[in-house]
């Protein structure tokens, strides 16, 4: 499937640790300002789909096409260039740097591409507003709230505006309630942005909020319906 | 419904059941347990190898000093042995090889049952000789090629270690046919002596307290820096034990059992370490001192001490670590955020360990006394306060940073969040400069002490040698051989004797008044006197201008026209009865004294050969001054191969500006090997710690990683993080080094601080920093990869 316009393909990717294949056939393509949610059991591939996605990882055999790049033949440097500039992420726990206040977090990838820190600090501190969290901004991660976390989180993944935001089980440690309104924060923003956000989970309460889902199990990933 | 209690218990029990419970998790912690108790036990190992080491000292030196002393020959002062079956006639034969001592002796047994030094089943025979396994490796080697020149005996036993100092020296006994007490030898009938070693200088005493406080401080912090490695990840483990119902003590106590594990497997791998360096402890040399593996025993109490210290210590920093923190059921809050570091409490250690070593005194004289306890306590309590000053100095200065680039950004702001983790992390190296300085500044302040000048003047000559024949034959040839010896540019050479008053003793007069004489070239004389022009057949009568002799001896022999007799004074009252007379020509110039290359100044009568007939001589002795070229290698090989060839027991001495007191110069040398052994041991300490903090941060590292973080953002970030306290450590270090400096000097006596020395030290405790950083960035990269993302 390459549909017209899509902004992330992936063909053929197959990924294996040691004898153990992770990832066993995905071919499927995303489009700019589309939700996908990756869904599967435990230990089904998720993660591993998404790591290959981002270009975090290189599959052992296949493709990740991203715009006119294509991810897997580009050298280490060039992907972490582009994980800064056109990708943002949200994982599930210890991702904001402990030391570092809510504010200096989320102005981390704006200050990592070149910008000066006062501006990154202002944009940080207009994300912050925007998932409801400006009254942590100068507070550390160690004395703030999960929910509240995971939403410094989110704004430090949409701070330097990404064209895609992977997520990986983003509100695993979360309560229903946080996680629902996380999600909300989460898919809107990337809706205003026109950005495509791959959502791993393996809860169907949270793939309620994708247009669509692929299910990864055994390490095949295959589309379903969308459940928008 | 009653509630159970039982794990509040205290008590040994409750101690004992709480430690197994910790040591169970530190077992059955799975891979991630084990790696965080391999990474204690390696940092710990090392601290206990060092400790081991240092134990292992006094066997080391008693058993040095033992074998020594057992192949000293027991030589008879008083009277002459007479020879016997069970006797033998040795002489020195030292010798020396490119800056290397080569021991050597010759041996003429008297009969069959004469003694054999330690070491050696049978004497060797005349041209036969046995070495030691060093010198034939040596001889054996392409680099010997001018030692086996020298020492041409035929090799034909070992000598074992029962008879070496250590297994690299170079030793030889080598047999002889003609050796007698006559020309130098010596009658024994044993060997062994009991030499008494001099008591320490006080000085020196002093200087080996405090070496030893300062070498052992920073292996005492790693050991408690290692058992504190994990902290986090077994903080988190304890609260989940607080939500099954153990109370906080317990939970304590547990943290001290995993401490504990940790500890017993440090000592066990310290102690593996040791037993296998110890096998390889003769293939290394440092600092001219090596020894046998068997001499590397610790002193037993030192040794238990050392076995019961460590864990003892791994329990108490455990629980010292702990007091803050408050290990809660849903989690662990550290009551430290937000609390600053106090000054008042550091502060009094330092001033006390000042206060407590000037509380000694003067330690300068002789006679003067040193209490071991106060300068030991007090060098401690000083270095004690240096390492309590740091996590507050590295406090005060962070909390002053503000913005920067990212990898500053991300350094400074760890350091905010946890500097006491970082200061313990260098604290070690902190210590050891300090301690470095202080002593460096004290060797420097007291070496004028136990250094003195020896008037020898190297530009003049670099040699020097004298032959013990008095045969005048031999003595030219010797004068020869030596113009005609490769790298020889000239020889001052003079052949000496004693001129005297010819006729009978006088009244009052228990010997005949004499001064020297001495035959030479014009350019070997102009070395010795003031002679001006000269020529072959003058005469000299010399004056001595330093005034060490008394003039009117000089001038009642030695005068134009007078006569003297050369024949020596028996002592008998009567003259000789054949005296060897010799009119001095009235031509003879009366001229001052000039001291020679090796700094004495000769004086009474000079002679040109051609004034006078050497035969008149008794027993002439040559004295043979050598100037080499600096441009021909081995030159000082090729003269002394030269001396060797002519007489095995002709010594050659390198003239030197100055001499080192010997205790002195071993005190230094023995602090050398135990400071470079200790900074070996700091980067590998510090490389383990650095370790056990970028896998405590994998995933975060991960997660960096994945947005994209540089590679070289990180690595600057790690070395900010290291250079930040580093670089307050070193200042601290200054200071705390400056002030234990000043109060040794001040207890020495002296004023004089030299400046000059601290700076090495700070530079290499920096370059050390920068290299175990470097070393660091490896496993860096490799933590940098998206593994520490995968949860599942």
């Amino acid at each position: 499937m390459t549909p017209a316009g899509s902004l992330l393909e992936a063909r053929a990717l197959h990924k294996a640790y040691g004898p153990t294949p992770a990832l066993d056939g995905a071919d499927f393509a995303i489009h700019p300002g589309e939700v996908v949610a990756v869904m599967g059991p435990s230990g089904s591939g998720k993660s591993t789909l998404l790591h290959c996605l981002a270009g975090i990882i290189r599959p052992d055999s296949g493709s990740v096409r991203y715009g006119t790049h294509t991810l897997t033949g580009l050298s280490d440097a060039r992907c972490s260039a582009l994980r800064r500039t056109d990708f943002g992420f949200v994982f599930q726990f210890g991702q904001l740097v402990p030391e570092l206040t809510c504010l200096e977090n989320v102005a981390l990838p704006l200050r990592l591409n070149g910008t000066k820190r006062k501006d990154a600090e202002r944009q940080a501190r207009d994300w912050l507003a925007r998932l409801e969290v400006d009254g942590v901004a100068a507070k550390r991660p160690g004395e703030i709230s999960g929910g509240q976390g995971q939403r410094v989180a989110v704004a430090r993944a949409l701070a330097t505006r990404p064209r895609v935001i992977f997520a990986d089980e983003p509100t695993g440690a979360l309560d229903s309630l946080n996680g629902e309104r996380v999600l909300t924060l989460l898919t809107d923003a990337a809706r205003d942005t026109d950005a495509a956000v791959v959502l791993v989970t393996h809860e169907s309460r949270v793939a309620a909020y994708a247009d669509r889902e692929i299910v990864v199990r055994d390490g095949i990933a295959r589309e379903t319906a969308g459940a928008a | 419904m009653s509630i159970d209690t039982t794990t509040t218990g205290g008590g040994l029990r409750g101690w004992a059941r709480d430690l197994g419970m910790g040591v169970r998790f530190a077992v059955g912690g799975g891979r991630e347990g084990w790696i965080r108790t391999l990474l204690t036990a390696l940092g710990v190992g090392l601290g206990v190898l060092l400790l081991l080491g240092a134990a292992s000292i006094p066997t080391m030196m008693e058993t040095r000093t033992q074998r020594g002393q057992a192949r000293l020959p027991m030589e008879m002062e008083s009277e002459a042995l007479a020879p016997s079956a069970a006797t033998l006639v040795e002489a020195e034969a030292d010798t020396e090889f490119r800056g290397d001592p080569v021991r050597g002796k010759l041996l003429r047994p008297d009969g069959d049952q004469a003694p054999t030094p330690p070491g050696v089943s049978a004497l060797p025979g005349p041209g036969e000789m046995v070495v030691s396994p060093a010198l034939r490796e040596l001889l054996g080697s392409p680099e010997g090629r001018l030692l086996r020149e020298r020492l041409h005996f035929k090799d034909v036993g070992t000598i074992t270690q029962p008879g070496l100092i250590g297994p690299g020296e170079l030793l030889y006994y080598a047999g002889s046919a003609t050796l007698t007490t006559d020309d130098g030898g010596w009658r024994i009938a044993r060997f062994g002596t009991l030499v008494k070693s001099d008591p320490l200088d006080p000085l020196l005493l002093t200087l080996l307290i405090v070496g030893c406080v300062v070498l052992l401080m920073p292996v005492a912090l790693f050991i408690a820096t290692a058992v504190r490695f994990g902290g986090e990840r077994r903080d988190r483990r304890l609260a989940a034990l607080r939500l099954i119902g153990a109370d906080a003590r317990a939970t304590r106590r547990m943290a001290a059992g995993e401490a504990l594990f940790g500890a017993v497997c440090g000592l066990l791998v310290g102690a593996g370490l040791f037993v296998v360096a110890r096998q390889f402890v003769g293939d290394v040399t440092v600092w001219d001192i090596n020894a046998f593996p068997s001499d590397v025993t610790p002193v037993p109490g030192l040794a238990a001490l050392v076995l019961l210290a460590v864990p003892v210590s791994a329990i108490g920093v455990t629980l010292f670590a702990l007091r803050r923190v408050s290990i809660e059921p849903l989690g662990v809050a550290r009551d430290s955020a937000g609390r600053r570091r106090r000054l008042w409490w550091r502060l009094p250690f330092p001033v006390a360990g000042l206060a407590l070593m000037l509380l000694n005194g003067r330690v300068s004289g002789r006679d003067a006394e040193v209490n071991p306890y106060l300068v030991a306590g007090g060098a401690a309590l000083l270095l004690v306060g240096v390492t309590l000053l740091l996590p507050w100095a590295v406090d005060a200065a962070v909390a002053r940073f503000r913005g920067g680039p990212v990898p500053w950004q991300l350094a400074v702001r760890r350091l905010q969040l946890s500097g006491g983790a970082a200061a313990r992390a260098v604290s070690g190296i902190t210590v050891a400069v300090a301690g470095a300085i202080a002593l460096q500044l004290f060797f420097s302040a007291i070496q004028g002490d136990f250094m003195k000048i020896t008037g020898q003047d190297q530009s003049r000559a670099q040699l020097r040698t004298m032959l013990p024949s008095h045969d005048i034959g031999a003595i030219r040839k010797m004068i020869s051989e030596f113009h005609a010896t490769e790298g020889v540019r000239g020889v001052i050479a003079s052949i000496g004797s004693s001129a005297r008053r010819p006729g009978p003793l006088r009244k009052g007069e228990e010997f005949r008044p004499g001064t020297l004489v001495s035959v030479g070239d014009c350019p070997s004389l102009s070395e010795l006197a003031h002679t001006g022009p000269c020529k072959d057949g003058d005469v000299f009568v010399v004056k001595d201008s330093t005034g060490t002799v008394d003039e009117d001896d000089i001038t009642e022999v030695a005068r134009p026209g007078a006569t003297v007799d050369f024949a020596g004074d028996d002592g008998r009252s009567g003259p000789p009865p054949h005296p060897r007379l010799w009119t001095i020509p009235m031509s003879a110039r009366t001229i001052e004294a000039r001291k020679d290359p090796t700094g004495q100044a000769v004086f009474g009568l000079m002679a040109t050969p051609g004034s006078l007939d050497l035969k008149l001589l008794e027993r002439p002795t040559a004295r043979a001054m050598v100037k080499i070229d600096p441009r021909v290698p081995d030159a000082v090989e090729h003269v002394r191969n030269t001396a060797a060839r002519i007489d095995p027991q002709t010594r050659v001495f390198t003239l030197q500006n100055t001499a080192r007191d010997k205790q002195f110069t071993s005190l230094r040398t023995g602090l050398l090997a135990a400071a470079t052994a200790m900074l070996a041991l700091i980067a590998a300490s510090m490389l383990v710690t650095m370790l056990e903090q970028l896998r405590e941060r994998r995933r975060l590292l991960s997660v960096l990683v994945a947005f994209g973080t540089r590679r070289a953002t990180l690595a600057w970030s790690v070395l900010w993080q290291t250079a930040v306290p580093v670089a307050l450590g070193l200042a601290l270090a200054v200071a705390g080094g400056a002030g234990l400096g000043l109060a040794l000097l001040r207890m020495a006596g002296k004023t004089a601080f030299d400046w000059s020395v601290v700076w090495p030290l700070t530079a290499a405790g920096g370059a050390l920093v920068l290299v175990v950083t470097l070393l660091s960035l490896p496993p860096l990269w490799r933590l940098m990869r998206p593994d520490g993302l995968r949860t599942e």
